[in-house]
């Protein structure tokens, strides 16, 4: 059953940091990560001895040939606690998709319990150098026997698949998402920190480009990147003596659906059904409804996404999302314009899976987005992976 | 082996006669001995009745069903796929969402719909080795 949140807004982001975005970086991704832990500590006002509980959701997001090595191609928190040289009272990792979700429920539940006083949550990514997704797989063991050999492999088909499904049931057309890469790339040119800083996309750029599993383009998925980001949370009490703003988690939810598939198989009518149970979850957690929602940061690590999220939370009508899109519903310039993606997204800033959306309920309602800051930012809403196998948080701005 | 071939099944304890049929031709779908639903992919667990002895037998189908969605995949993953090639999202008659994923080989424009009407087919990768796909209804 869905319950509200016992510690709604008693829990709290006091601070932050994130390495730069690159598509290789000189330095490995442990050492990157430890940097950025060490930068958000310091921004949170405190010393690295104080951090005692290590959050995560370390998974290697990759259907290639490469090995998954702890503090090379992925970061746990119990590799990290040790590299700060911290024995964590608390350390845990997500399991399920939906990592960023799925890390904060660990960080904020563990604060609220007394696990631990100060958590920190970090996701890094990795881009290895070679193709990131392609697989040398000559024999198809184990679950993959039922779809590698068959043609059916990696998350490009995966994503295809349900959103043609949508493209037929609705009528919708590709040029429709020309306008949500428009705004992803348009937001995404403006961040400093992006890997697509002072690049927007045109729509024409956009529909000519090289299709990958149609109707996906290439522009449509995220660009693979190095990179880490890590946040600090605390109780709001602890919260009120440290320098900066902080921001209360209203709630959360996550969800995985029951159904027994084929692996990455993603039929639109599982999207969408266990999608609002996911939702349903997300407002009785939180207390909120969707028009409180400010910065409503939804997850489009695959366009598609947008348009599921959009639906599942009920900022749309379920099949409308392509035409509220085209009629301006997402352009975060406009006045009424839902801002969904004015962090830019995965797709304006790189392959960071739920932090572009994280950070920008951050900054924003901590008052710490420079000239990008927003009037309207009080209740953020960070989405990540897919409405049926990821989740969102709801952020406040006031206890 | 050559440096092209596709990735070939490895049939395990559970999913050996399936590759089997397969070989001959036959496409086949776990059976639960308890409740006789069909699961795809066979789990350690039924996915209808719970059971956590299912019994599954391998159970010929007719083949046939109806096309979901689909997509063109332009750039292949794996080794040894030429492309473009079209993959369908198959439900088969047999069951209310029984779905099989697999390549439809009428070849990458064949207009599709929700609901074209297909029937397995088989790719034969090695000798003894073949892999379930689809072809349209009607075609030779």
């Amino acid at each position: 059953m869905s319950t509200p949140f016992a510690s709604r807004n008693g829990v709290a982001i006091v601070g932050y940091a994130q390495s730069a975005i690159e598509k290789h970086s000189t330095k490995s991704l442990g050492a990157l990560t430890v940097d950025t832990a060490r930068d958000a500590i310091g921004d949170a006002g405190l010393n690295v001895d104080m951090v005692d509980g290590f959050v995560t959701g370390s998974l290697f997001p990759t259907a290639g040939s490469h090995a998954a090595e702890d503090g090379v191609s992925l970061v746990s928190a119990n590799w990290l606690a040790q590299r700060l040289g911290v024995n964590p009272r608390y350390a845990a990792g997500f399991q399920g998709f939906g990592q960023i979700p799925g890390a904060v429920s660990l960080a904020v539940n563990a604060v609220a319990s007394g696990a631990a006083n100060y958590v920190l949550m970090h996701r890094s990514l990795h881009n290895p150098k070679g193709t990131y997704h392609g697989n040398i797989m000559r024999e198809a063991r184990g679950s993959q026997q039922w779809t590698a050999p068959q043609g059916y492999f990696g998350p490009i088909s995966m994503i295809a698949l349900p959103y043609n499904e949508y493209l037929q049931r609705y009528g919708a057309s590709r040029d429709a998402m020309a306008t949500v890469l428009v705004e992803a790339r348009k937001n995404g040119a403006r961040i400093p920190w992006s890997y697509w800083h002072g690049q927007p996309l045109s729509r024409e750029d956009y529909l000519s480009a090289e299709m990958i599993s149609d109707p996906i383009c290439r522009y449509d998925c995220d660009i693979p990147v190095d990179g880490a980001a890590a946040f600090v949370f605390t109780s709001a009490d602890r919260a009120r003596d440290l320098p900066h703003r902080p921001v209360y988690v209203s709630g959360f939810a996550t969800g995985s659906p029951t159904t027994n598939r084929l692996p990455l198989h993603w039929p639109l009518d599982d999207i969408m059904g266990v999608g609002a149970e996911t939702a349903k979850r997300l407002w009785s957690s939180s207390g909120l409804v969707p028009s409180d929602v400010d910065l409503p940061q939804l997850y489009d690590g695959f366009s598609p996404f947008v348009y599921f999220w959009l639906e599942a939370l009920g900022f749309c009508p379920e099949g409308e999302a392509h035409r509220f899109v085209e009629d301006g519903g997402i352009d975060s310039d406009r006045p009424g314009g839902l801002p969904v993606l004015s962090g830019g997204g995965a797709l304006g800033n790189g392959r960071m899976h739920g932090i572009p959306q994280m950070l920008e309920c951050y900054l924003q309602l901590s008052r710490r987005a420079g000239d990008r800051q927003r009037e309207q930012a009080s209740i953020g809403l960070a989405c990540h992976s897919s409405p049926h196998f990821g989740g969102a948080v709801a952020y406040s701005a006031d206890r | 082996m050559t440096v092209d071939a596709r990735p070939t099944p490895v049939p395990d304890e559970r999913s050996a006669p399936f590759w089997k049929a397969a070989s001959e031709h036959v496409l086949t779908v776990a059976q639960c001995g308890v409740c006789r639903a069909f699961a795809h992919p066979p789990d350690v667990v039924c996915p209808h009745c719970g059971s956590t002895d299912p019994q599954f037998t391998f159970t010929p189908v007719s083949g046939r069903g109806t096309v979901r969605s689909w997509t063109v995949v332009r750039r292949s993953f794996l080794p040894g796929f030429d492309v473009p090639y079209l993959l369908v999202d198959v439900e088969l008659f047999e069951q209310t969402d029984l779905r099989l994923i697999g390549r439809l080989l009428d070849g990458p424009d064949v207009p599709l719909q929700v609901g074209t009407a297909v029937r397995v087919a088989f790719e034969d990768l090695a000798p003894g080795v073949a892999v379930p796909a689809f072809s349209l209804e009607g075609s030779s």
